[in-house]
């Protein structure tokens, strides 16, 4: 499983979630799939979709997904340990762990040698630190987003692979006004 | 603590409702009122670029957030201010302990304030400088512009300000 099909395979879990999707392939991916006003795409700001997700989750009652990358996520470790001193019961953190940086052309990422993103998470002092396979990501997320009690921390390891995809067409603040509009922020639209 | 008590009652006073600090002595204080405010969120944060994304998602659950840095923390986060804050015209308060003015013990201090304000004129982020407690009483209506106008501000706590409260 790659990428692509994994966030199909997620659609009907996330589809009515606030969900802040890391930049580059994983966003172009995702408004391809099924373009939706909850989804926030990063355009840019790599590292920062857990940190985006938190922060969010922070100040509204709702679930809230961060969809992150191995790469992305490797370059804000520090998230962890904020997410695991701080992180409220409504939010849950989707780490797609394809062992590359997908948008650059899948050179390979840490994880792939020594690197565990599961362990660091625990370490940083996450509870519900789930590894998965791409198969078995839905029927956890499903379970962390049930769970109104505890945030998770999901890592779902599948293959790299990218699909051919363009960059995708709306401008920052249009994503920024319609996500808002969806939490009932903006009235205008 | 006479002129933290001052800043944090004129940020919130501008509608401040969510701090986050990487923290410095001069902002000590600051962070001790805060810790006890039960009327808002604060946390500490590891490193300041992380904490522009959490800022960013605060803003997007309508809080006006600002985060509480030394100068050098600016440094640490031009991309995510560009191309995340500036980008989404994101509305963040920068409150940032200015290092290396007159005043400071540590000479090290001097280099990253020395290209401070060069880069926030770069970025085109507003600066308000304070180097008296008179200055303090602009903090509420500079805050408010950032919502205004839809950007990050800085507001520039210089040492000898800071260093006898």
């Amino acid at each position: 499983m790659n990428r692509f099909e994994l966030l199909n395979l997620l659609q009907e879990t996330i589809q009515q979630e606030f969900v802040v999707c890391n930049i580059g392939l994983p966003s172009q991916e995702l408004y391809k799939i099924n373009d939706r006003s909850n989804y926030f795409y990063m355009l840019g700001s790599m590292g920062l979709a857990s940190s985006i997700g938190l922060g969010l989750s922070l100040t509204i009652n709702k679930n809230v997904i961060s969809i992150d990358g191995d790469g992305s996520v490797l370059m804000n470790m520090n998230t962890f340990a904020t997410i695991g001193n701080r992180a409220p019961a409504n939010y849950t953190l989707l780490i797609i762990d394809n062992g590359s940086y997908g948008s650059t052309g899948d050179q390979k990422t840490f994880t792939n040698e020594r690197t565990s993103l599961k362990d660091i998470a625990a370490g940083s002092g996450c509870e519900n630190v789930i590894e998965c396979s791409g198969e078995e990501t839905n029927i956890n997320l499903k379970k962390a987003l049930a769970d109104k009690d505890n945030s998770y921390v999901i890592i779902s390891k599948i293959n790299s692979g990218n699909v051919p995809i363009k960059p995708i067409p709306l401008n920052a603040v249009t994503i920024r006004d319609r996500f808002r509009k969806k939490i009932g922020l903006v009235s205008y639209l | 603590m006479k002129i933290s008590k001052k800043i944090i009652t004129n940020l919130k006073s501008g509608g401040v409702d969510f701090f986050l600090s990487v923290p410095c002595k001069l902002l000590a204080n600051m962070i001790t009122i805060l810790e006890n405010d039960k009327d808002i969120y604060y946390s500490t944060i590891p490193r300041e670029e992380e904490g522009m994304g959490i800022c960013a998602g605060a803003y997007l659950g309508n809080k006006l957030p600002c985060i509480m840095m030394q100068n050098t923390g600016i440094g640490n986060s031009v991309n995510s201010i560009v191309s995340l804050l500036q980008l989404y015209q994101m509305p963040v308060v920068f409150l940032i302990s200015y290092r290396g003015t007159p005043g400071e013990p540590v000479g090290a201090q001097g280099g990253m304030a020395s290209v401070t304000e060069d880069i926030l004129k770069t970025l085109r982020i507003p600066m308000l400088n304070c180097n008296n407690e008179e200055d303090l009483d602009k903090i509420s209506t500079f805050t408010n512009h950032a919502k205004v106008i839809e950007s990050p501000v800085a507001v520039m706590l210089n040492f000898n300000l800071m260093n006898n409260d």
